[in-house]
């Protein structure tokens, strides 16, 4: 169906935006657009492109190219107050309201009513707050704190704001990744509400079946292009899940030569940390991929960096080698073998504003010591970054380049080179290819190959499930900080994708 | 690339503007130096006989103090925390060290316990921020107050003598191929600083940890230790410093060092070490010393009343600093 069909007219239209950081581009020509009355939904995977579009539209990002028009009109300026004036606003995932102060405060937070002399008007902010509550009728009291109310209330207050600021389109990033299912049935019940009352909401969810209940329409992102919109009662979830899916010619596959598992590297029994994992009891095998399935904020990361030795309150037995090392802290780990390429590049894997060789020198400072007690010697550094530039193919410039100046796929490369010039038995990927072009993601798989070929054990936790599909030897599922399901031996993409929901769903039941 | 002006390939063009782009960098990143030279050009023009060995000699010697404490500050900004405690380190182990030598202990090795004194001190600081998790800002702004109200309690404000002439000597006022005692000190200090700072493995640790703490811990690097390690250098830095002032004065006063971390902080931050950590030099902090001691020495030299001298000097401490800013 084309848009001249349906009568009700654009509240927001984006055309043609293009926006690049650096050497890469994270949207290509991308249209998007969203009605008064109806709920849109974005899909795609981690890295997509989906934020970055939510991005522009909320004027938080500049488009390299093309135009935004509200109602119709296009929209001079790019700063975010100018967003929230022409209507547009984001219930974020981390919501972001005031926990100490109340209801009616948080609403007219930045806009206080003021009486002579400067004084708050408190009791109009009582009095509206209350007429904006029963206007939408929300079950919520203007007096209570932010920070004793469910979730779900929370989410009614951001709403709230939003549409006491004259917003028109609501974006929802993950709305339901935090509530339980009766507050989901709120939250469905408060869209229904004001898609009845005109608003357009843009619907960011990783959940299909919810998409399929709560949107009329959807695009799916995937690697910067966006397809669509698909009215949700003339397209099916399989469907969906093919256009998610990468294109045949991007997924790496696998290796024809079988690699043969060999000793035991990692063995983990029992591992648990105060707030997310349970008991969780894995093994890994030296030349082996083992990829770990799960829904964000199902504790992956928590996991791995668990292993790592970075939690304090992580117990449990964990053995490299045969070596209890539970108890020991990251640089002992390490000394034993022990990898992370971290989920953060630029927060946890680099220091951005040193240089290359410095950068690949961290965790094996003690190798590359000169004669003299104590001191680095800089051309055995600078000749162990060169070997890892060649091998890796990095391009740059020189290296005592900043890594900063680099392109996501080749600061990840860098990462990659600092923990291979370490020499590790165990690598811990946590979504070694977020964030970085589709050629990137190509050569980041084949080095993911290439260590566990090299003898490596690889422990691989990642939302691509492409990636998972195409790289894994073997799955483990993780849900709620707990792996289950045994050790499955789910292949396909879609497979996985299914399992995955079956998993949320009944541990949601549960 | 002699021509590379009248060429018109792009490629000419490009490196051209390269070749622009880098010289406005070096100088972007040494803008404070520039500014450095120009203000020491106005003296040398304007001040009666600055430009002589006579008028180094004495700068080199006001400002050893500033620098040698510049050298141990300069690791610590570079972990990205501060040491507030630094003057009142300084003051107390004046004290601390006159009454050391009242002891009939041999002048040169009394300067070696000084200084394990102050690192102690610093190691202290390293340890309470590390362990206990509180900001650098509150331990050694309570340290300030703890050993500067130490240094006035130990013998009721009043300042001690110190009799014996060799140590001044050592410590200040010898001269040596005809330097300054207090030259060749703040060159050894910042020799070692280099040493350690540039070159050994320890210092590339504190450089990851004030870059990206992060990513340093995610790394193996044992960021607690890099961080401990610098307090106990500043430490040892400041209480040398502190027993050369008590040894040029002949007396330990324990109201000597009051006010000087603010001089030693502008020193490291006007020498280009990024008070957000991870970029820094020893070298710079050095000079960013000296300058300070051009100015307060060429502001009396061409006849400042010495109030408003305070005020110039920290109008063009904002200004160098401000231009510094990355």
């Amino acid at each position: 169906m084309s848009p001249a069909d349906n009568p009700l007219p654009a509240l927001v239209s984006m055309r043609g935006i293009v926006k690049r950081f650096g050497a890469n581009i994270v949207l290509r020509t991308v249209d998007f657009e969203v009605r008064a009355g109806e709920v849109h939904a974005l899909l795609g995977e981690n890295g997509a492109g989906k934020s970055t579009l939510m991005k522009v539209l909320l004027g938080i990002h500049k488009p390299d190219e093309g135009t935004i028009l509200v109602r119709g009109e296009p929209l001079a300026s790019v700063s975010t107050r100018a967003r929230l004036d022409a209507g547009v606003a984001m219930i974020f995932q981390e919501l972001s309201l005031v926990p100490a102060m109340s209801v009616a405060d948080n609403l007219f937070l930045g806009r206080e009513p003021v009486l002579f002399g400067g004084r708050i008007d408190r009791r109009r902010i009582r009095r509206e707050a209350a007429e904006l509550i029963a206007k939408q009728g929300f079950a919520l009291d203007p007096d209570a704190r932010i920070e004793d109310l469910p979730f779900a209330a929370r989410q009614q207050v951001e709403i709230l704001k939003a549409l006491s600021r004259g917003a028109s389109v609501i974006v929802m990033d993950e709305p339901t990744s935090s509530l339980t299912v009766r507050e989901e049935e709120v939250l469905h019940a408060t869209i229904a509400q004001l898609r009845g009352a005109g608003i357009g909401i843009v619907y960011i969810s990783h959940r299909m079946s919810e998409i399929f209940r709560v949107a009329d329409r959807l695009s799916i992102i995937k690697d910067g292009q966006i397809q669509g919109p698909f009215a949700t009662d003339q397209i099916t979830i399989p469907e969906v899940s093919r256009l998610m899916a990468r294109s045949a010619s991007v997924v790496v596959m696998k290796p024809q030569a079988r690699r043969e598992p060999g000793e035991i590297v990692l063995e983990v029994v029992g591992l648990s940390t105060a707030r997310k994992l349970r008991d969780i009891g894995l093994a890994v095998r030296a030349g082996e991929i083992v990829g770990i399935a799960g829904l964000v904020g199902s504790g992956r990361s928590t996991l791995a960096k668990a292993l790592f030795g970075l939690l304090l309150d992580a117990r449990g037995d964990v053995r490299l080698c045969g070596r209890e090392i539970g108890a020991l802290a990251t640089p002992p780990r390490i000394r034993a073998g022990m990898a992370l390429v971290p989920e953060d590049r630029r927060a946890e894997g680099l220091v951005a504003q040193h240089s290359l060789a410095a950068n690949v020198a961290l965790p094996n400072l003690a190798e590359l010591t000169s004669r003299w007690p104590g001191v680095l010697s800089w051309r055995r550094e600078t000749e162990m970054f060169l070997g890892f530039r060649e091998a890796l193919h990095i391009a740059c410039r020189e290296p005592a380049q900043p890594a900063s100046e680099l392109s996501g796929g080749n600061q990840q490369k860098v990462v990659f080179a600092k923990w291979f010039a370490s020499n590790p038995k165990l690598l811990i990927l946590d979504e070694p290819t977020a964030g970085v072009d589709v050629n990137a993601k190509a050569e980041m798989r084949a080095l993911v190959l290439q260590a566990a070929e090299k003898g490596m054990a690889v422990l691989l936790i990642t939302s691509e499930l492409d990636e998972l599909a195409g790289l894994a030897d073997r799955l483990i599922y993780m849900v709620d900080g707990q792996l289950v399901a045994g050790e499955a031996t789910a292949r396909g993409e879609e497979e996985i994708r299914t399992v995955l929901q079956q998993l949320a769903v009944t541990h949601e039941a549960a | 690339m002699s021509n590379s002006i009248l060429t018109s390939s792009p490629i000419a063009a490009a490196r051209h503007a390269l070749g622009w782009h880098k010289a406005k960098r070096l100088a972007r990143d040494h803008i404070t130096f520039i500014v450095f030279g120009l203000i020491t050009l106005f003296f040398i023009l304007h001040a009666p006989n600055f430009a002589s060995l006579a008028t180094a000699n004495a700068i080199g010697r006001i400002t050893a103090v500033v620098s040698i404490m510049a050298v141990g500050m300069t690791m610590v900004i570079m972990c990205r925390e501060i040491d507030l405690s630094v003057g009142a380190l300084a003051s107390l182990s004046a004290m601390v060290g006159a009454m050391l030598m009242q002891t009939g202990i041999a002048p040169w090795l009394s300067i070696p316990v000084m200084t394990a004194f102050g690192a102690l001190i610093g190691l202290v600081n390293g340890l309470i921020v590390t362990r206990l998790r509180i900001p650098s800002f509150l331990v050694t702004l309570g340290m300030l107050s703890i050993l500067s109200g130490t240094a006035l309690t130990l013998t009721d404000s009043l300042p001690v003598p110190i009799g014996d002439r060799t140590l001044g000597k050592i410590m200040a006022n010898g001269t040596l191929i005809g330097l300054p005692a207090a030259v060749w000190w703040t060159v050894v200090f910042a020799l070692a600083g280099i040493y350690v700072l540039h070159l050994s493995v320890i210092g590339r640790q504190m450089a990851a940890t004030g870059g990206n703490e992060a990513a340093a811990r995610f790394s193996g690097i044992d960021v607690d230790r890099a961080k401990v390690v610098a307090f106990a250098v500043c430490g040892a830095c400041a209480s040398f410093a502190g027993y050369m002032l008590a040894a040029r004065a002949s007396a330990g006063n324990p109201s000597v060092g009051v006010g000087l971390e603010l001089n030693v902080i502008a020193a490291v931050i006007i020498g280009g070490t990024s008070l957000f950590g991870g970029r820094g030099s020893v070298i710079g902090s050095v000079i960013g010393a000296i300058f300070i001691g051009i100015l307060a020495f060429g502001l009396v030299v061409i006849g400042l009343s010495t109030t408003i001298q305070e005020i110039v000097k920290g109008v063009i401490i904002i200004l160098a600093v401000s231009l510094n800013r990355r």
